[in-house]
């Protein structure tokens, strides 16, 4: 009796997955999501809790290595899939299982000297290759093309790091050492063990001492925190954590470096969006925009079915970083029906259910009160025009406008005139090619975030929700242009 | 009257708090199924339950610096304190120790999940579980004093910190009537106690999991495990604080206890879903200028009719 193989496959029954968004992924990433509702498959907020590393979207060069953290860091079992596109989920998904359950993709590293399932694995068109990393080439080298022996040695530092952010980009930018590279960046994510002296006695614990800046000798490799004055002149030890790019509920692609003290924001800083190749890129909820831009006949229902759909989404996300997942599968699960055509009138009751029941929570409100100020003036003067410069306030204004946005989309849900992309609001506002809404909104981003605490910065981030894939809609539109 | 049990209710009430526990995680599963749009049923219910065998599989976690010791005593430290807490607990007329300082007892190992908590949220050496853990001690700054005063009312009343006591004391008239405040805060408290629904602060998704982010198999399992056990052994003991026992018509003493300490339970499972995650930093606020005052105020009553009686 192969007691191992059944033991797998019933771990494997429910396995959570860890979806991984690349920019333009947005179609792929919400057919996962609604799958995996209908599966129940939880999704997984951090590689510690996975079993399967969904990467969703187009393949994106400058993320590999973010990538490729998450999957150092998620515990055997375990299996990477890839699906570029909406259709690619379900078969990834089911490969994801497959593997899980399958004795021979998971047999420990030490088993297989040479790459012997490799070819094996090569199986689907929807996925990589599992065992971790060669494929990705860079920030490799050096490890001899085994990541996955005994869990180890290798990537270790850069791990903790990874729970809190699900992985920065910035080991891309660090030379050919792999994740040794990246110690630099891990170093300074770490840094916020404030001081833990105790911990002296877990130095060269990994292997590992020495990878820090300061050349000091510090538990795992880590060199200790900066120090700085707090908002209540007290010096207090500074931690950099990049916020992204692959954060769960959070704008796929967007970085924003944070210094924290304590769990107060210090200083925020936008990343440049790294991603230099957007060819295939769509920028999902403006795709009704882009398209009547473009000159196709486009239904102004079409436009509106997309906007409150969006604004659902946008809404999930708040939901569930305000913590209330209960109401967040309500919206996503709304917002599946509309992208799935669903007449208004079989939606309604249902919306109205949830708007009720999220917009007049007055504990909701009482939490996200003040947070996030900004008035319909100074978001006109910063440019951005849609919902969020009309609530025109914190982010309990935010959600309220986006309800009675939703509210008033899905009664249009049937208009047919035809949508004109000047004049119709897109979902984070008027599009335009040459500045689309989300550069405004993310512009706004770095005051806003400093000194607020560490939850009222998500809330910020998630009230207003702006979506990185414009950017590149943008530039590929200008681009075309020019 | 209250009498201690033999060797083998110190087996049987974990036992039982353990089928509590899972009862609580299966409704919670059906009331997910039904809001997601999955079709509800027994499947439902046991889907929580695949996580067993998944955890026992998993790789434990390794990270660069972790304190291994105080992570695992923490994480361990959660539902040890939430078994050893029932043990006072008494069950149509048999408890596992019959302390004279049962209320105490209860109390005490509440505490020492703040205890776990925090040395859970320190042993991994990593940002967010590390803000989880003390977002833990945040909430425990505000929900723990009006929590005790709770309880102090209900003992007051009874004048004994002895449950069996407490729960005699009751004839004819439950705590939860005419001590509605301390009941309501009871309540609020053991969603607290056992980090779920509004009070899952700790481990709030925006941390990504805080407290629980890095741990991963049978780590998880444990500190998840008790969060329900917490929940469950909350309700278990709402039932002799404030309900009467097992006091009620027809029905013998261990059955009512048992359809009260469920209905307490659903009543908790149902508000866990209804409520959004309150942020201690807001909270501690309302907990130390309204709800502090409103519990002394709350014990004052069973004191001063003591007095008068």
């Amino acid at each position: 009796m192969d007691v191992t193989g059944l033991v797998l496959r019933a771990a494997a029954a429910r396995p959570h997955v860890l979806l991984a968004t690349l920019p333009g992924g947005t179609a792929a990433r919400l057919e996962a999501e609604r799958v995996l509702r209908l599966r129940d498959w939880p999704l997984a907020a951090t590689p510690a809790q996975a079993d399967v590393l969904l990467v969703a979207g187009p393949d994106c060069p400058d993320l590999r290595a973010a990538v490729n953290r998450l999957w150092q860091d998620l515990p055997a079992p375990r299996a990477l899939v890839h699906a570029p596109g909406a259709g690619g989920v379900e078969p990834a998904l089911e490969t994801g299982q497959a593997r899980l359950g399958s004795r021979a993709d998971q047999r420990p590293r030490a088993e297989e000297p040479g790459r012997t399932t490799r070819g094996g694995d090569a199986g689907g068109p929807h996925h990589q290759e599992p065992r971790g990393g060669e494929d990705h080439g860079e920030g490799h080298a050096g490890n001899g093309g085994s990541h996955d022996d005994g869990d180890g040695d290798h990537h270790h530092a850069a791990e903790a790091r990874h729970g809190d952010s699900q992985a920065g980009p910035q080991d891309h930018h660090d030379g050919p050492e792999g994740h040794d590279g990246g110690n630099g960046g891990t170093g300074r994510g770490h840094a916020g063990h404030e001081g833990h002296g105790g911990h002296e006695g877990h130095g060269g614990h990994e292997g590992h001492g020495g990878h820090g800046g300061g050349g000091m000798e510090m538990p795992g490799g880590l060199p200790m925190a900066d120090q700085g004055e707090d908002r209540d002149g007290l010096t207090l030890d500074q931690l950099h954590v990049p916020l992204g790019p692959l954060l769960a509920d959070w704008p796929a692609g967007l970085t924003v470096r944070v210094t924290l003290q304590g769990d107060v924001v210090r200083e925020a800083e936008v990343e440049e969006p790294p991603w230099s190749d957007i060819t295939g890129r769509e920028a999902f909820w403006v795709q009704p925009w882009l398209r009547a831009a473009a000159g196709e006949p486009v239904g102004v229902g079409e436009a509106a079915r997309r906007r409150a759909a969006a604004h659902l989404d946008s809404l999930a996300r708040l939901l569930s970083v305000a913590g209330w997942p209960a109401e967040a599968i309500v919206a996503k699960r709304l917002r599946d029906d509309l992208l799935d055509g669903a007449p208004g009138a079989s939606v309604a009751p249902r919306l109205e259910r949830f708007a009720r029941r999220v917009g007049r929570s007055r504990t909701l409100a009482w939490m996200t009160r003040g947070i996030g100020q900004v008035s319909t003036e100074e978001a006109r003067e910063a440019g951005v025009s849609g919902p969020a410069a009309r609530a025109g306030g914190d982010v309990t204004d935010r959600y309220r406008q986006w309800l009675a946005d939703i509210r008033r989309d899905v009664g249009r849900l049937e208009g047919p005139s035809p949508l004109r992309p000047a004049v119709d609001e897109s979902p984070r506002g008027c599009w335009r090619d040459d500045d689309p809404p989300s550069a405004a909104l993310i512009a706004l981003l770095p005051n806003l975030l400093t000194g607020a605490e560490l939850a009222a910065a998500r809330l910020i981030v998630a009230s207003l929700d702006p979506d990185p894939d414009e950017l590149a809609a943008a530039r590929g539109t200008v681009g075309a242009h020019d | 009257m209250t009498e201690a049990g033999a060797w083998w209710t110190l087996l049987a009430a974990p036992a039982m708090l353990l089928a509590l526990a899972g009862l609580a995680a299966a409704g919670h599963a059906v009331l997910a199924a039904r809001d997601a749009g999955r079709p509800v049923g027994p499947a439902a219910m046991v889907r929580p339950f695949t996580g067993v065998p998944r955890a026992l599989l998993a790789q434990p976690r390794r990270l660069p610096a972790p304190d291994v010791l105080l992570w695992r005593a923490g994480v361990i430290t959660v539902p040890v304190a939430a078994v050893l807490s029932t043990l006072v607990i008494p069950f149509g007329g048999v408890t596992v120790a019959d302390l004279s300082v049962g209320v105490v007892w209860f109390n005490a190992m509440e505490v020492l999940t703040w205890a776990g908590l925090w040395l859970a949220g320190w042993g991994p050496d990593a940002a967010f579980p590390l803000v989880g853990g003390y977002r833990f001690l945040a909430q425990g700054l505000a929900y723990e004093l009006p929590l005790m005063f709770a309880l102090i009312s209900a003992a007051t009343g009874a004048q004994s910190l002895r449950v069996g006591d407490i729960a005699t004391s009751q004839q004819g008239l439950w705590y939860a009537v005419w001590m509605p405040v301390a009941f309501i805060v009871y309540l609020a408290g053991v969603l607290a106690f056992s980090f779920l629904g509004p009070f899952a602060y700790p481990a709030g998704r925006d941390l990504a999991g805080g407290v629980m982010s890095e741990t991963s198999g049978a780590d998880r399992l444990v500190l998840r495990a008790g969060r329900w056990l917490w929940l469950a052994a909350g309700a278990a003991m709402a039932v002799p604080l404030f309900l009467g026992g097992g006091a009620g018509p027809g029905m013998p003493a261990w059955a009512w206890q048992a359809v009260k300490t469920l209905l307490v339970l659903a009543a908790l499972v149902l508000a866990l879903r209804r409520l959004p995650m309150i942020r201690a930093d807001r909270y501690v606020e309302f907990a130390w200028v309204v709800l502090i005052p409103l519990t002394i105020v709350q014990v004052l009553v069973p004191a001063l009719v003591d007095l008068n009686r």
